[in-house]
């Protein structure tokens, strides 16, 4: 069998998931036995065309990223968002909520005309994405066992739970007994609840579970003495998009 | 069987002897709370612990297991049989009843072998709780506060000395050769009964009727519209059951190698109350709201397991009380469903009369 061509891709982001991704190459040099890298800026100068599996980090910003985008959809056989900027937009969504001129010229000064921007989405708001490796930046072991089952013919399957499950089986100190907040009861595990095990509540990095119940987790955070607005910024850092989306389906729902 | 003394300064020795021949573990402090963990001397032991995150459950149905290890289509169970023994300390009666229970799940009908290689290699060393442990704790409700048997050693703390009941060869042989060990006179029987007759009233009873009336109460419950309100607050977080003691959910899962043909098959605990848990092939969940999840989780702990074991699966210790960030308890759940119950019976006896 000969190994699958593999390669890496990145918009808008910190690249910090593909150096998370050199480091694990590092660790598990084995994933060099059974996949074939052939582009991977970040690692490489060789720009092999012919790949099969796509690893897109970044969200996508700018009108400008769609054609390139698209061209990495119609050449791969699977598309796989690579961290919370690829997977939910990331903290590059924070600006979604502002005024867009405004944000061009906080960012760029009076250079703001020669950047075209929009709301940062997730790549899946523009090409069909078949699987997602969450998290700000990505686990490496999640990463490894994702590579396998790809290898094995397997849809990926990530946890659906919240990370409080995996926080407890830790016997962590719960960040709300420690007298912070923490997203831990919406947020996708996965990550070993690596911001509480170090003290911090979670930001929510990895996105939503399904069917969150976000009003409760509100009423919590008022009731540990988080103000309407600060709640907003909690549940807005890594979830701005899933958040909007939300907002529309419920306005939707409401017509 | 008569039980024996032990001076509290014979304890280090104890613990030094013990740790040669077993694995000890026990309630230690963690950042100001308690967990059951390995024990290496008697300084680090906490036998006067409040609570533990997790309960000794852990030892008997670990979080994560490996079941089996295959290599194409050759699979070979994994039992845990070269492990040294493992000696439990300091286990609270609360837990002993819940460990009483999964004994009955996990070796009735088909045995799990799994299990069973575990429970075979621990030994329980119980303590009597002497105060309540924590504001959530009900053990007097549920009939927990003490405990006759299951355990293969119990302690009771008499101030200098500990009263040690023994309750199983195993046991027995955990104070082999110690000599600080003696019978106990007649005076120490007083001194335990004085010690027992003044704990009982320590510990509250908290709910407003009596447990034994808790299956036939869900029974008339089902529909009850406290549990919409529950799955209102409730968060989906699975917290509550992974304090249970008695929660014994699983799911197995296969992990490969690079070869991705050889790897291991592993079992670790799951939670009715995670979205996911009930959804079936064809994307079917048939326990789809919170508050459906609610009541399954108290129908479980109220009724569902005495009907089928004979015992309820709730042991009263609190912990998933203490653990909701909504502030979902056991003792407010049943003694509201209560009172509803006690208003709809009076309002239809005003209608008869």
């Amino acid at each position: 069998m000969s190994k699958p061509r593999v390669a890496f891709f990145e918009f808008t982001s910190c690249e910090g998931c593909q150096l998370t991704v050199i480091d694990s190459l590092q660790t598990h040099i084995e994933l060099l036995d059974v996949i074939e890298i052939v582009q991977f800026r970040e690692a490489m100068s060789e720009k092999g065309e012919d790949y099969q599996i796509a690893f897109i980090e970044g969200s996508c910003s700018r009108p400008g990223d769609e054609p390139k985008l698209r061209e990495i959809r119609e050449q791969a056989d699977l598309v796989i968002a690579l961290g919370a900027c690829a997977h939910l937009g990331g903290i590059n969504t924070i600006r979604n909520w502002q005024d867009q001129e405004d944000v061009r010229r906080y960012v760029y000064g009076d250079k703001a005309d020669w950047y075209e921007t929009y709301p940062a989405r997730p790549i899946s708001a523009v090409i069909p994405v078949d699987a997602v490796i969450p998290g700000c930046p990505i686990d490496r072991h999640e990463f490894v066992t994702i590579v396998k089952q790809l290898l094995q013919g397997r849809m990926p399957r990530i946890p659906d739970y919240p990370l409080c499950i995996e926080c407890k089986l830790k016997e962590n100190v719960c960040v709300y007994l420690r007298g912070k907040v923490c997203l831990g009861p919406i947020t996708r595990a996965g990550c070993d609840a690596i911001c509480p095990t170090y003290g911090d509540g979670c930001e929510g990095c990895r996105g939503l579970i399904s069917n969150p119940n976000i009003e409760s987790l509100k009423t919590v955070l008022e009731e540990h003495g988080l103000s309407m607005e600060e709640v907003r910024a909690k549940m807005t850092m890594f979830l701005s998009y899933q958040m909007m989306e939300l907002e529309r389906e419920a306005a939707g729902n409401g017509d | 069987m008569g039980f024996k003394i032990m001076p509290k300064a014979a304890l280090p020795a104890w613990i030094d002897r013990l740790c040669a021949d077993y694995r000890v573990v026990g309630p230690k402090p963690l950042h100001g709370q308690y967990i059951f963990g390995d024990i290496h001397s008697a300084e680090e032991l906490a036998l006067d612990y409040t609570t533990t995150v997790l309960p000794p459950k852990k030892y008997l149905l670990p979080p994560r297991e490996e079941l089996l290890r295959f290599e194409g289509s050759n699979a070979e169970p994994v039992i845990e049989e070269d492990a040294p023994p493992t000696v439990v300390l300091g286990v609270h009666t609360c837990d002993l009843h819940a460990i009483h229970l999964l004994d009955r799940v996990f070796e009735q009908g088909y045995a799990d072998q799994h299990y069973r290689a575990h429970r075979e290699n621990v030994v329980l060393v119980s303590i009597e709780c002497l105060k309540p442990c924590s504001e959530h704790s009900f053990c007097k409700d549920m009939g927990t506060l003490s405990a006759d048997e299951g355990f293969d050693l119990h302690l009771t703390d008499l101030g200098d000395d500990y009263a040690v009941d023994i309750g199983s060869e195993k046991g027995e042989a955990l104070l082999e050769g110690l000599d600080a060990v003696r019978d106990a006179t007649p005076e120490d029987y007083e001194r335990v009964n004085h010690v027992m007759a003044e704990k009982w009233p320590r510990f509250p009873y908290r709910l407003e009727f009596d447990v034994t009336e808790l299956p036939s109460l869900l029974a008339v419950s089902y529909h009850s519209e406290h549990w919409d309100e529950l799955g209102e607050r409730c968060l989906s977080c699975g917290m509550c059951t992974k304090v249970c003691p008695t929660c014994y959910c699983f799911n197995v899962v296969d992990e490969v190698d690079f070869t991705l043909s050889a790897g291991k098959r592993i079992r670790h605990w799951d939670s009715c109350q995670i979205d996911e848990f009930a959804v079936v092939a064809g994307g079917h969940n048939f326990r789809p709201t919170r508050a459906a999840r609610q009541r399954h989780r108290f129908f479980r702990k109220g009724k569902y397991q005495w009907e089928a074991y004979g015992l309820l699966g709730c042991v009263g210790c609190g912990r998933c009380a203490q653990a909701c960030l909504v502030h979902i308890t056991p003792v407010d759940t049943f003694n509201e469903l209560y009172r509803r119950r006690v208003l709809y019976t009076a309002r239809r006896q005003e209608v008869h009369t």
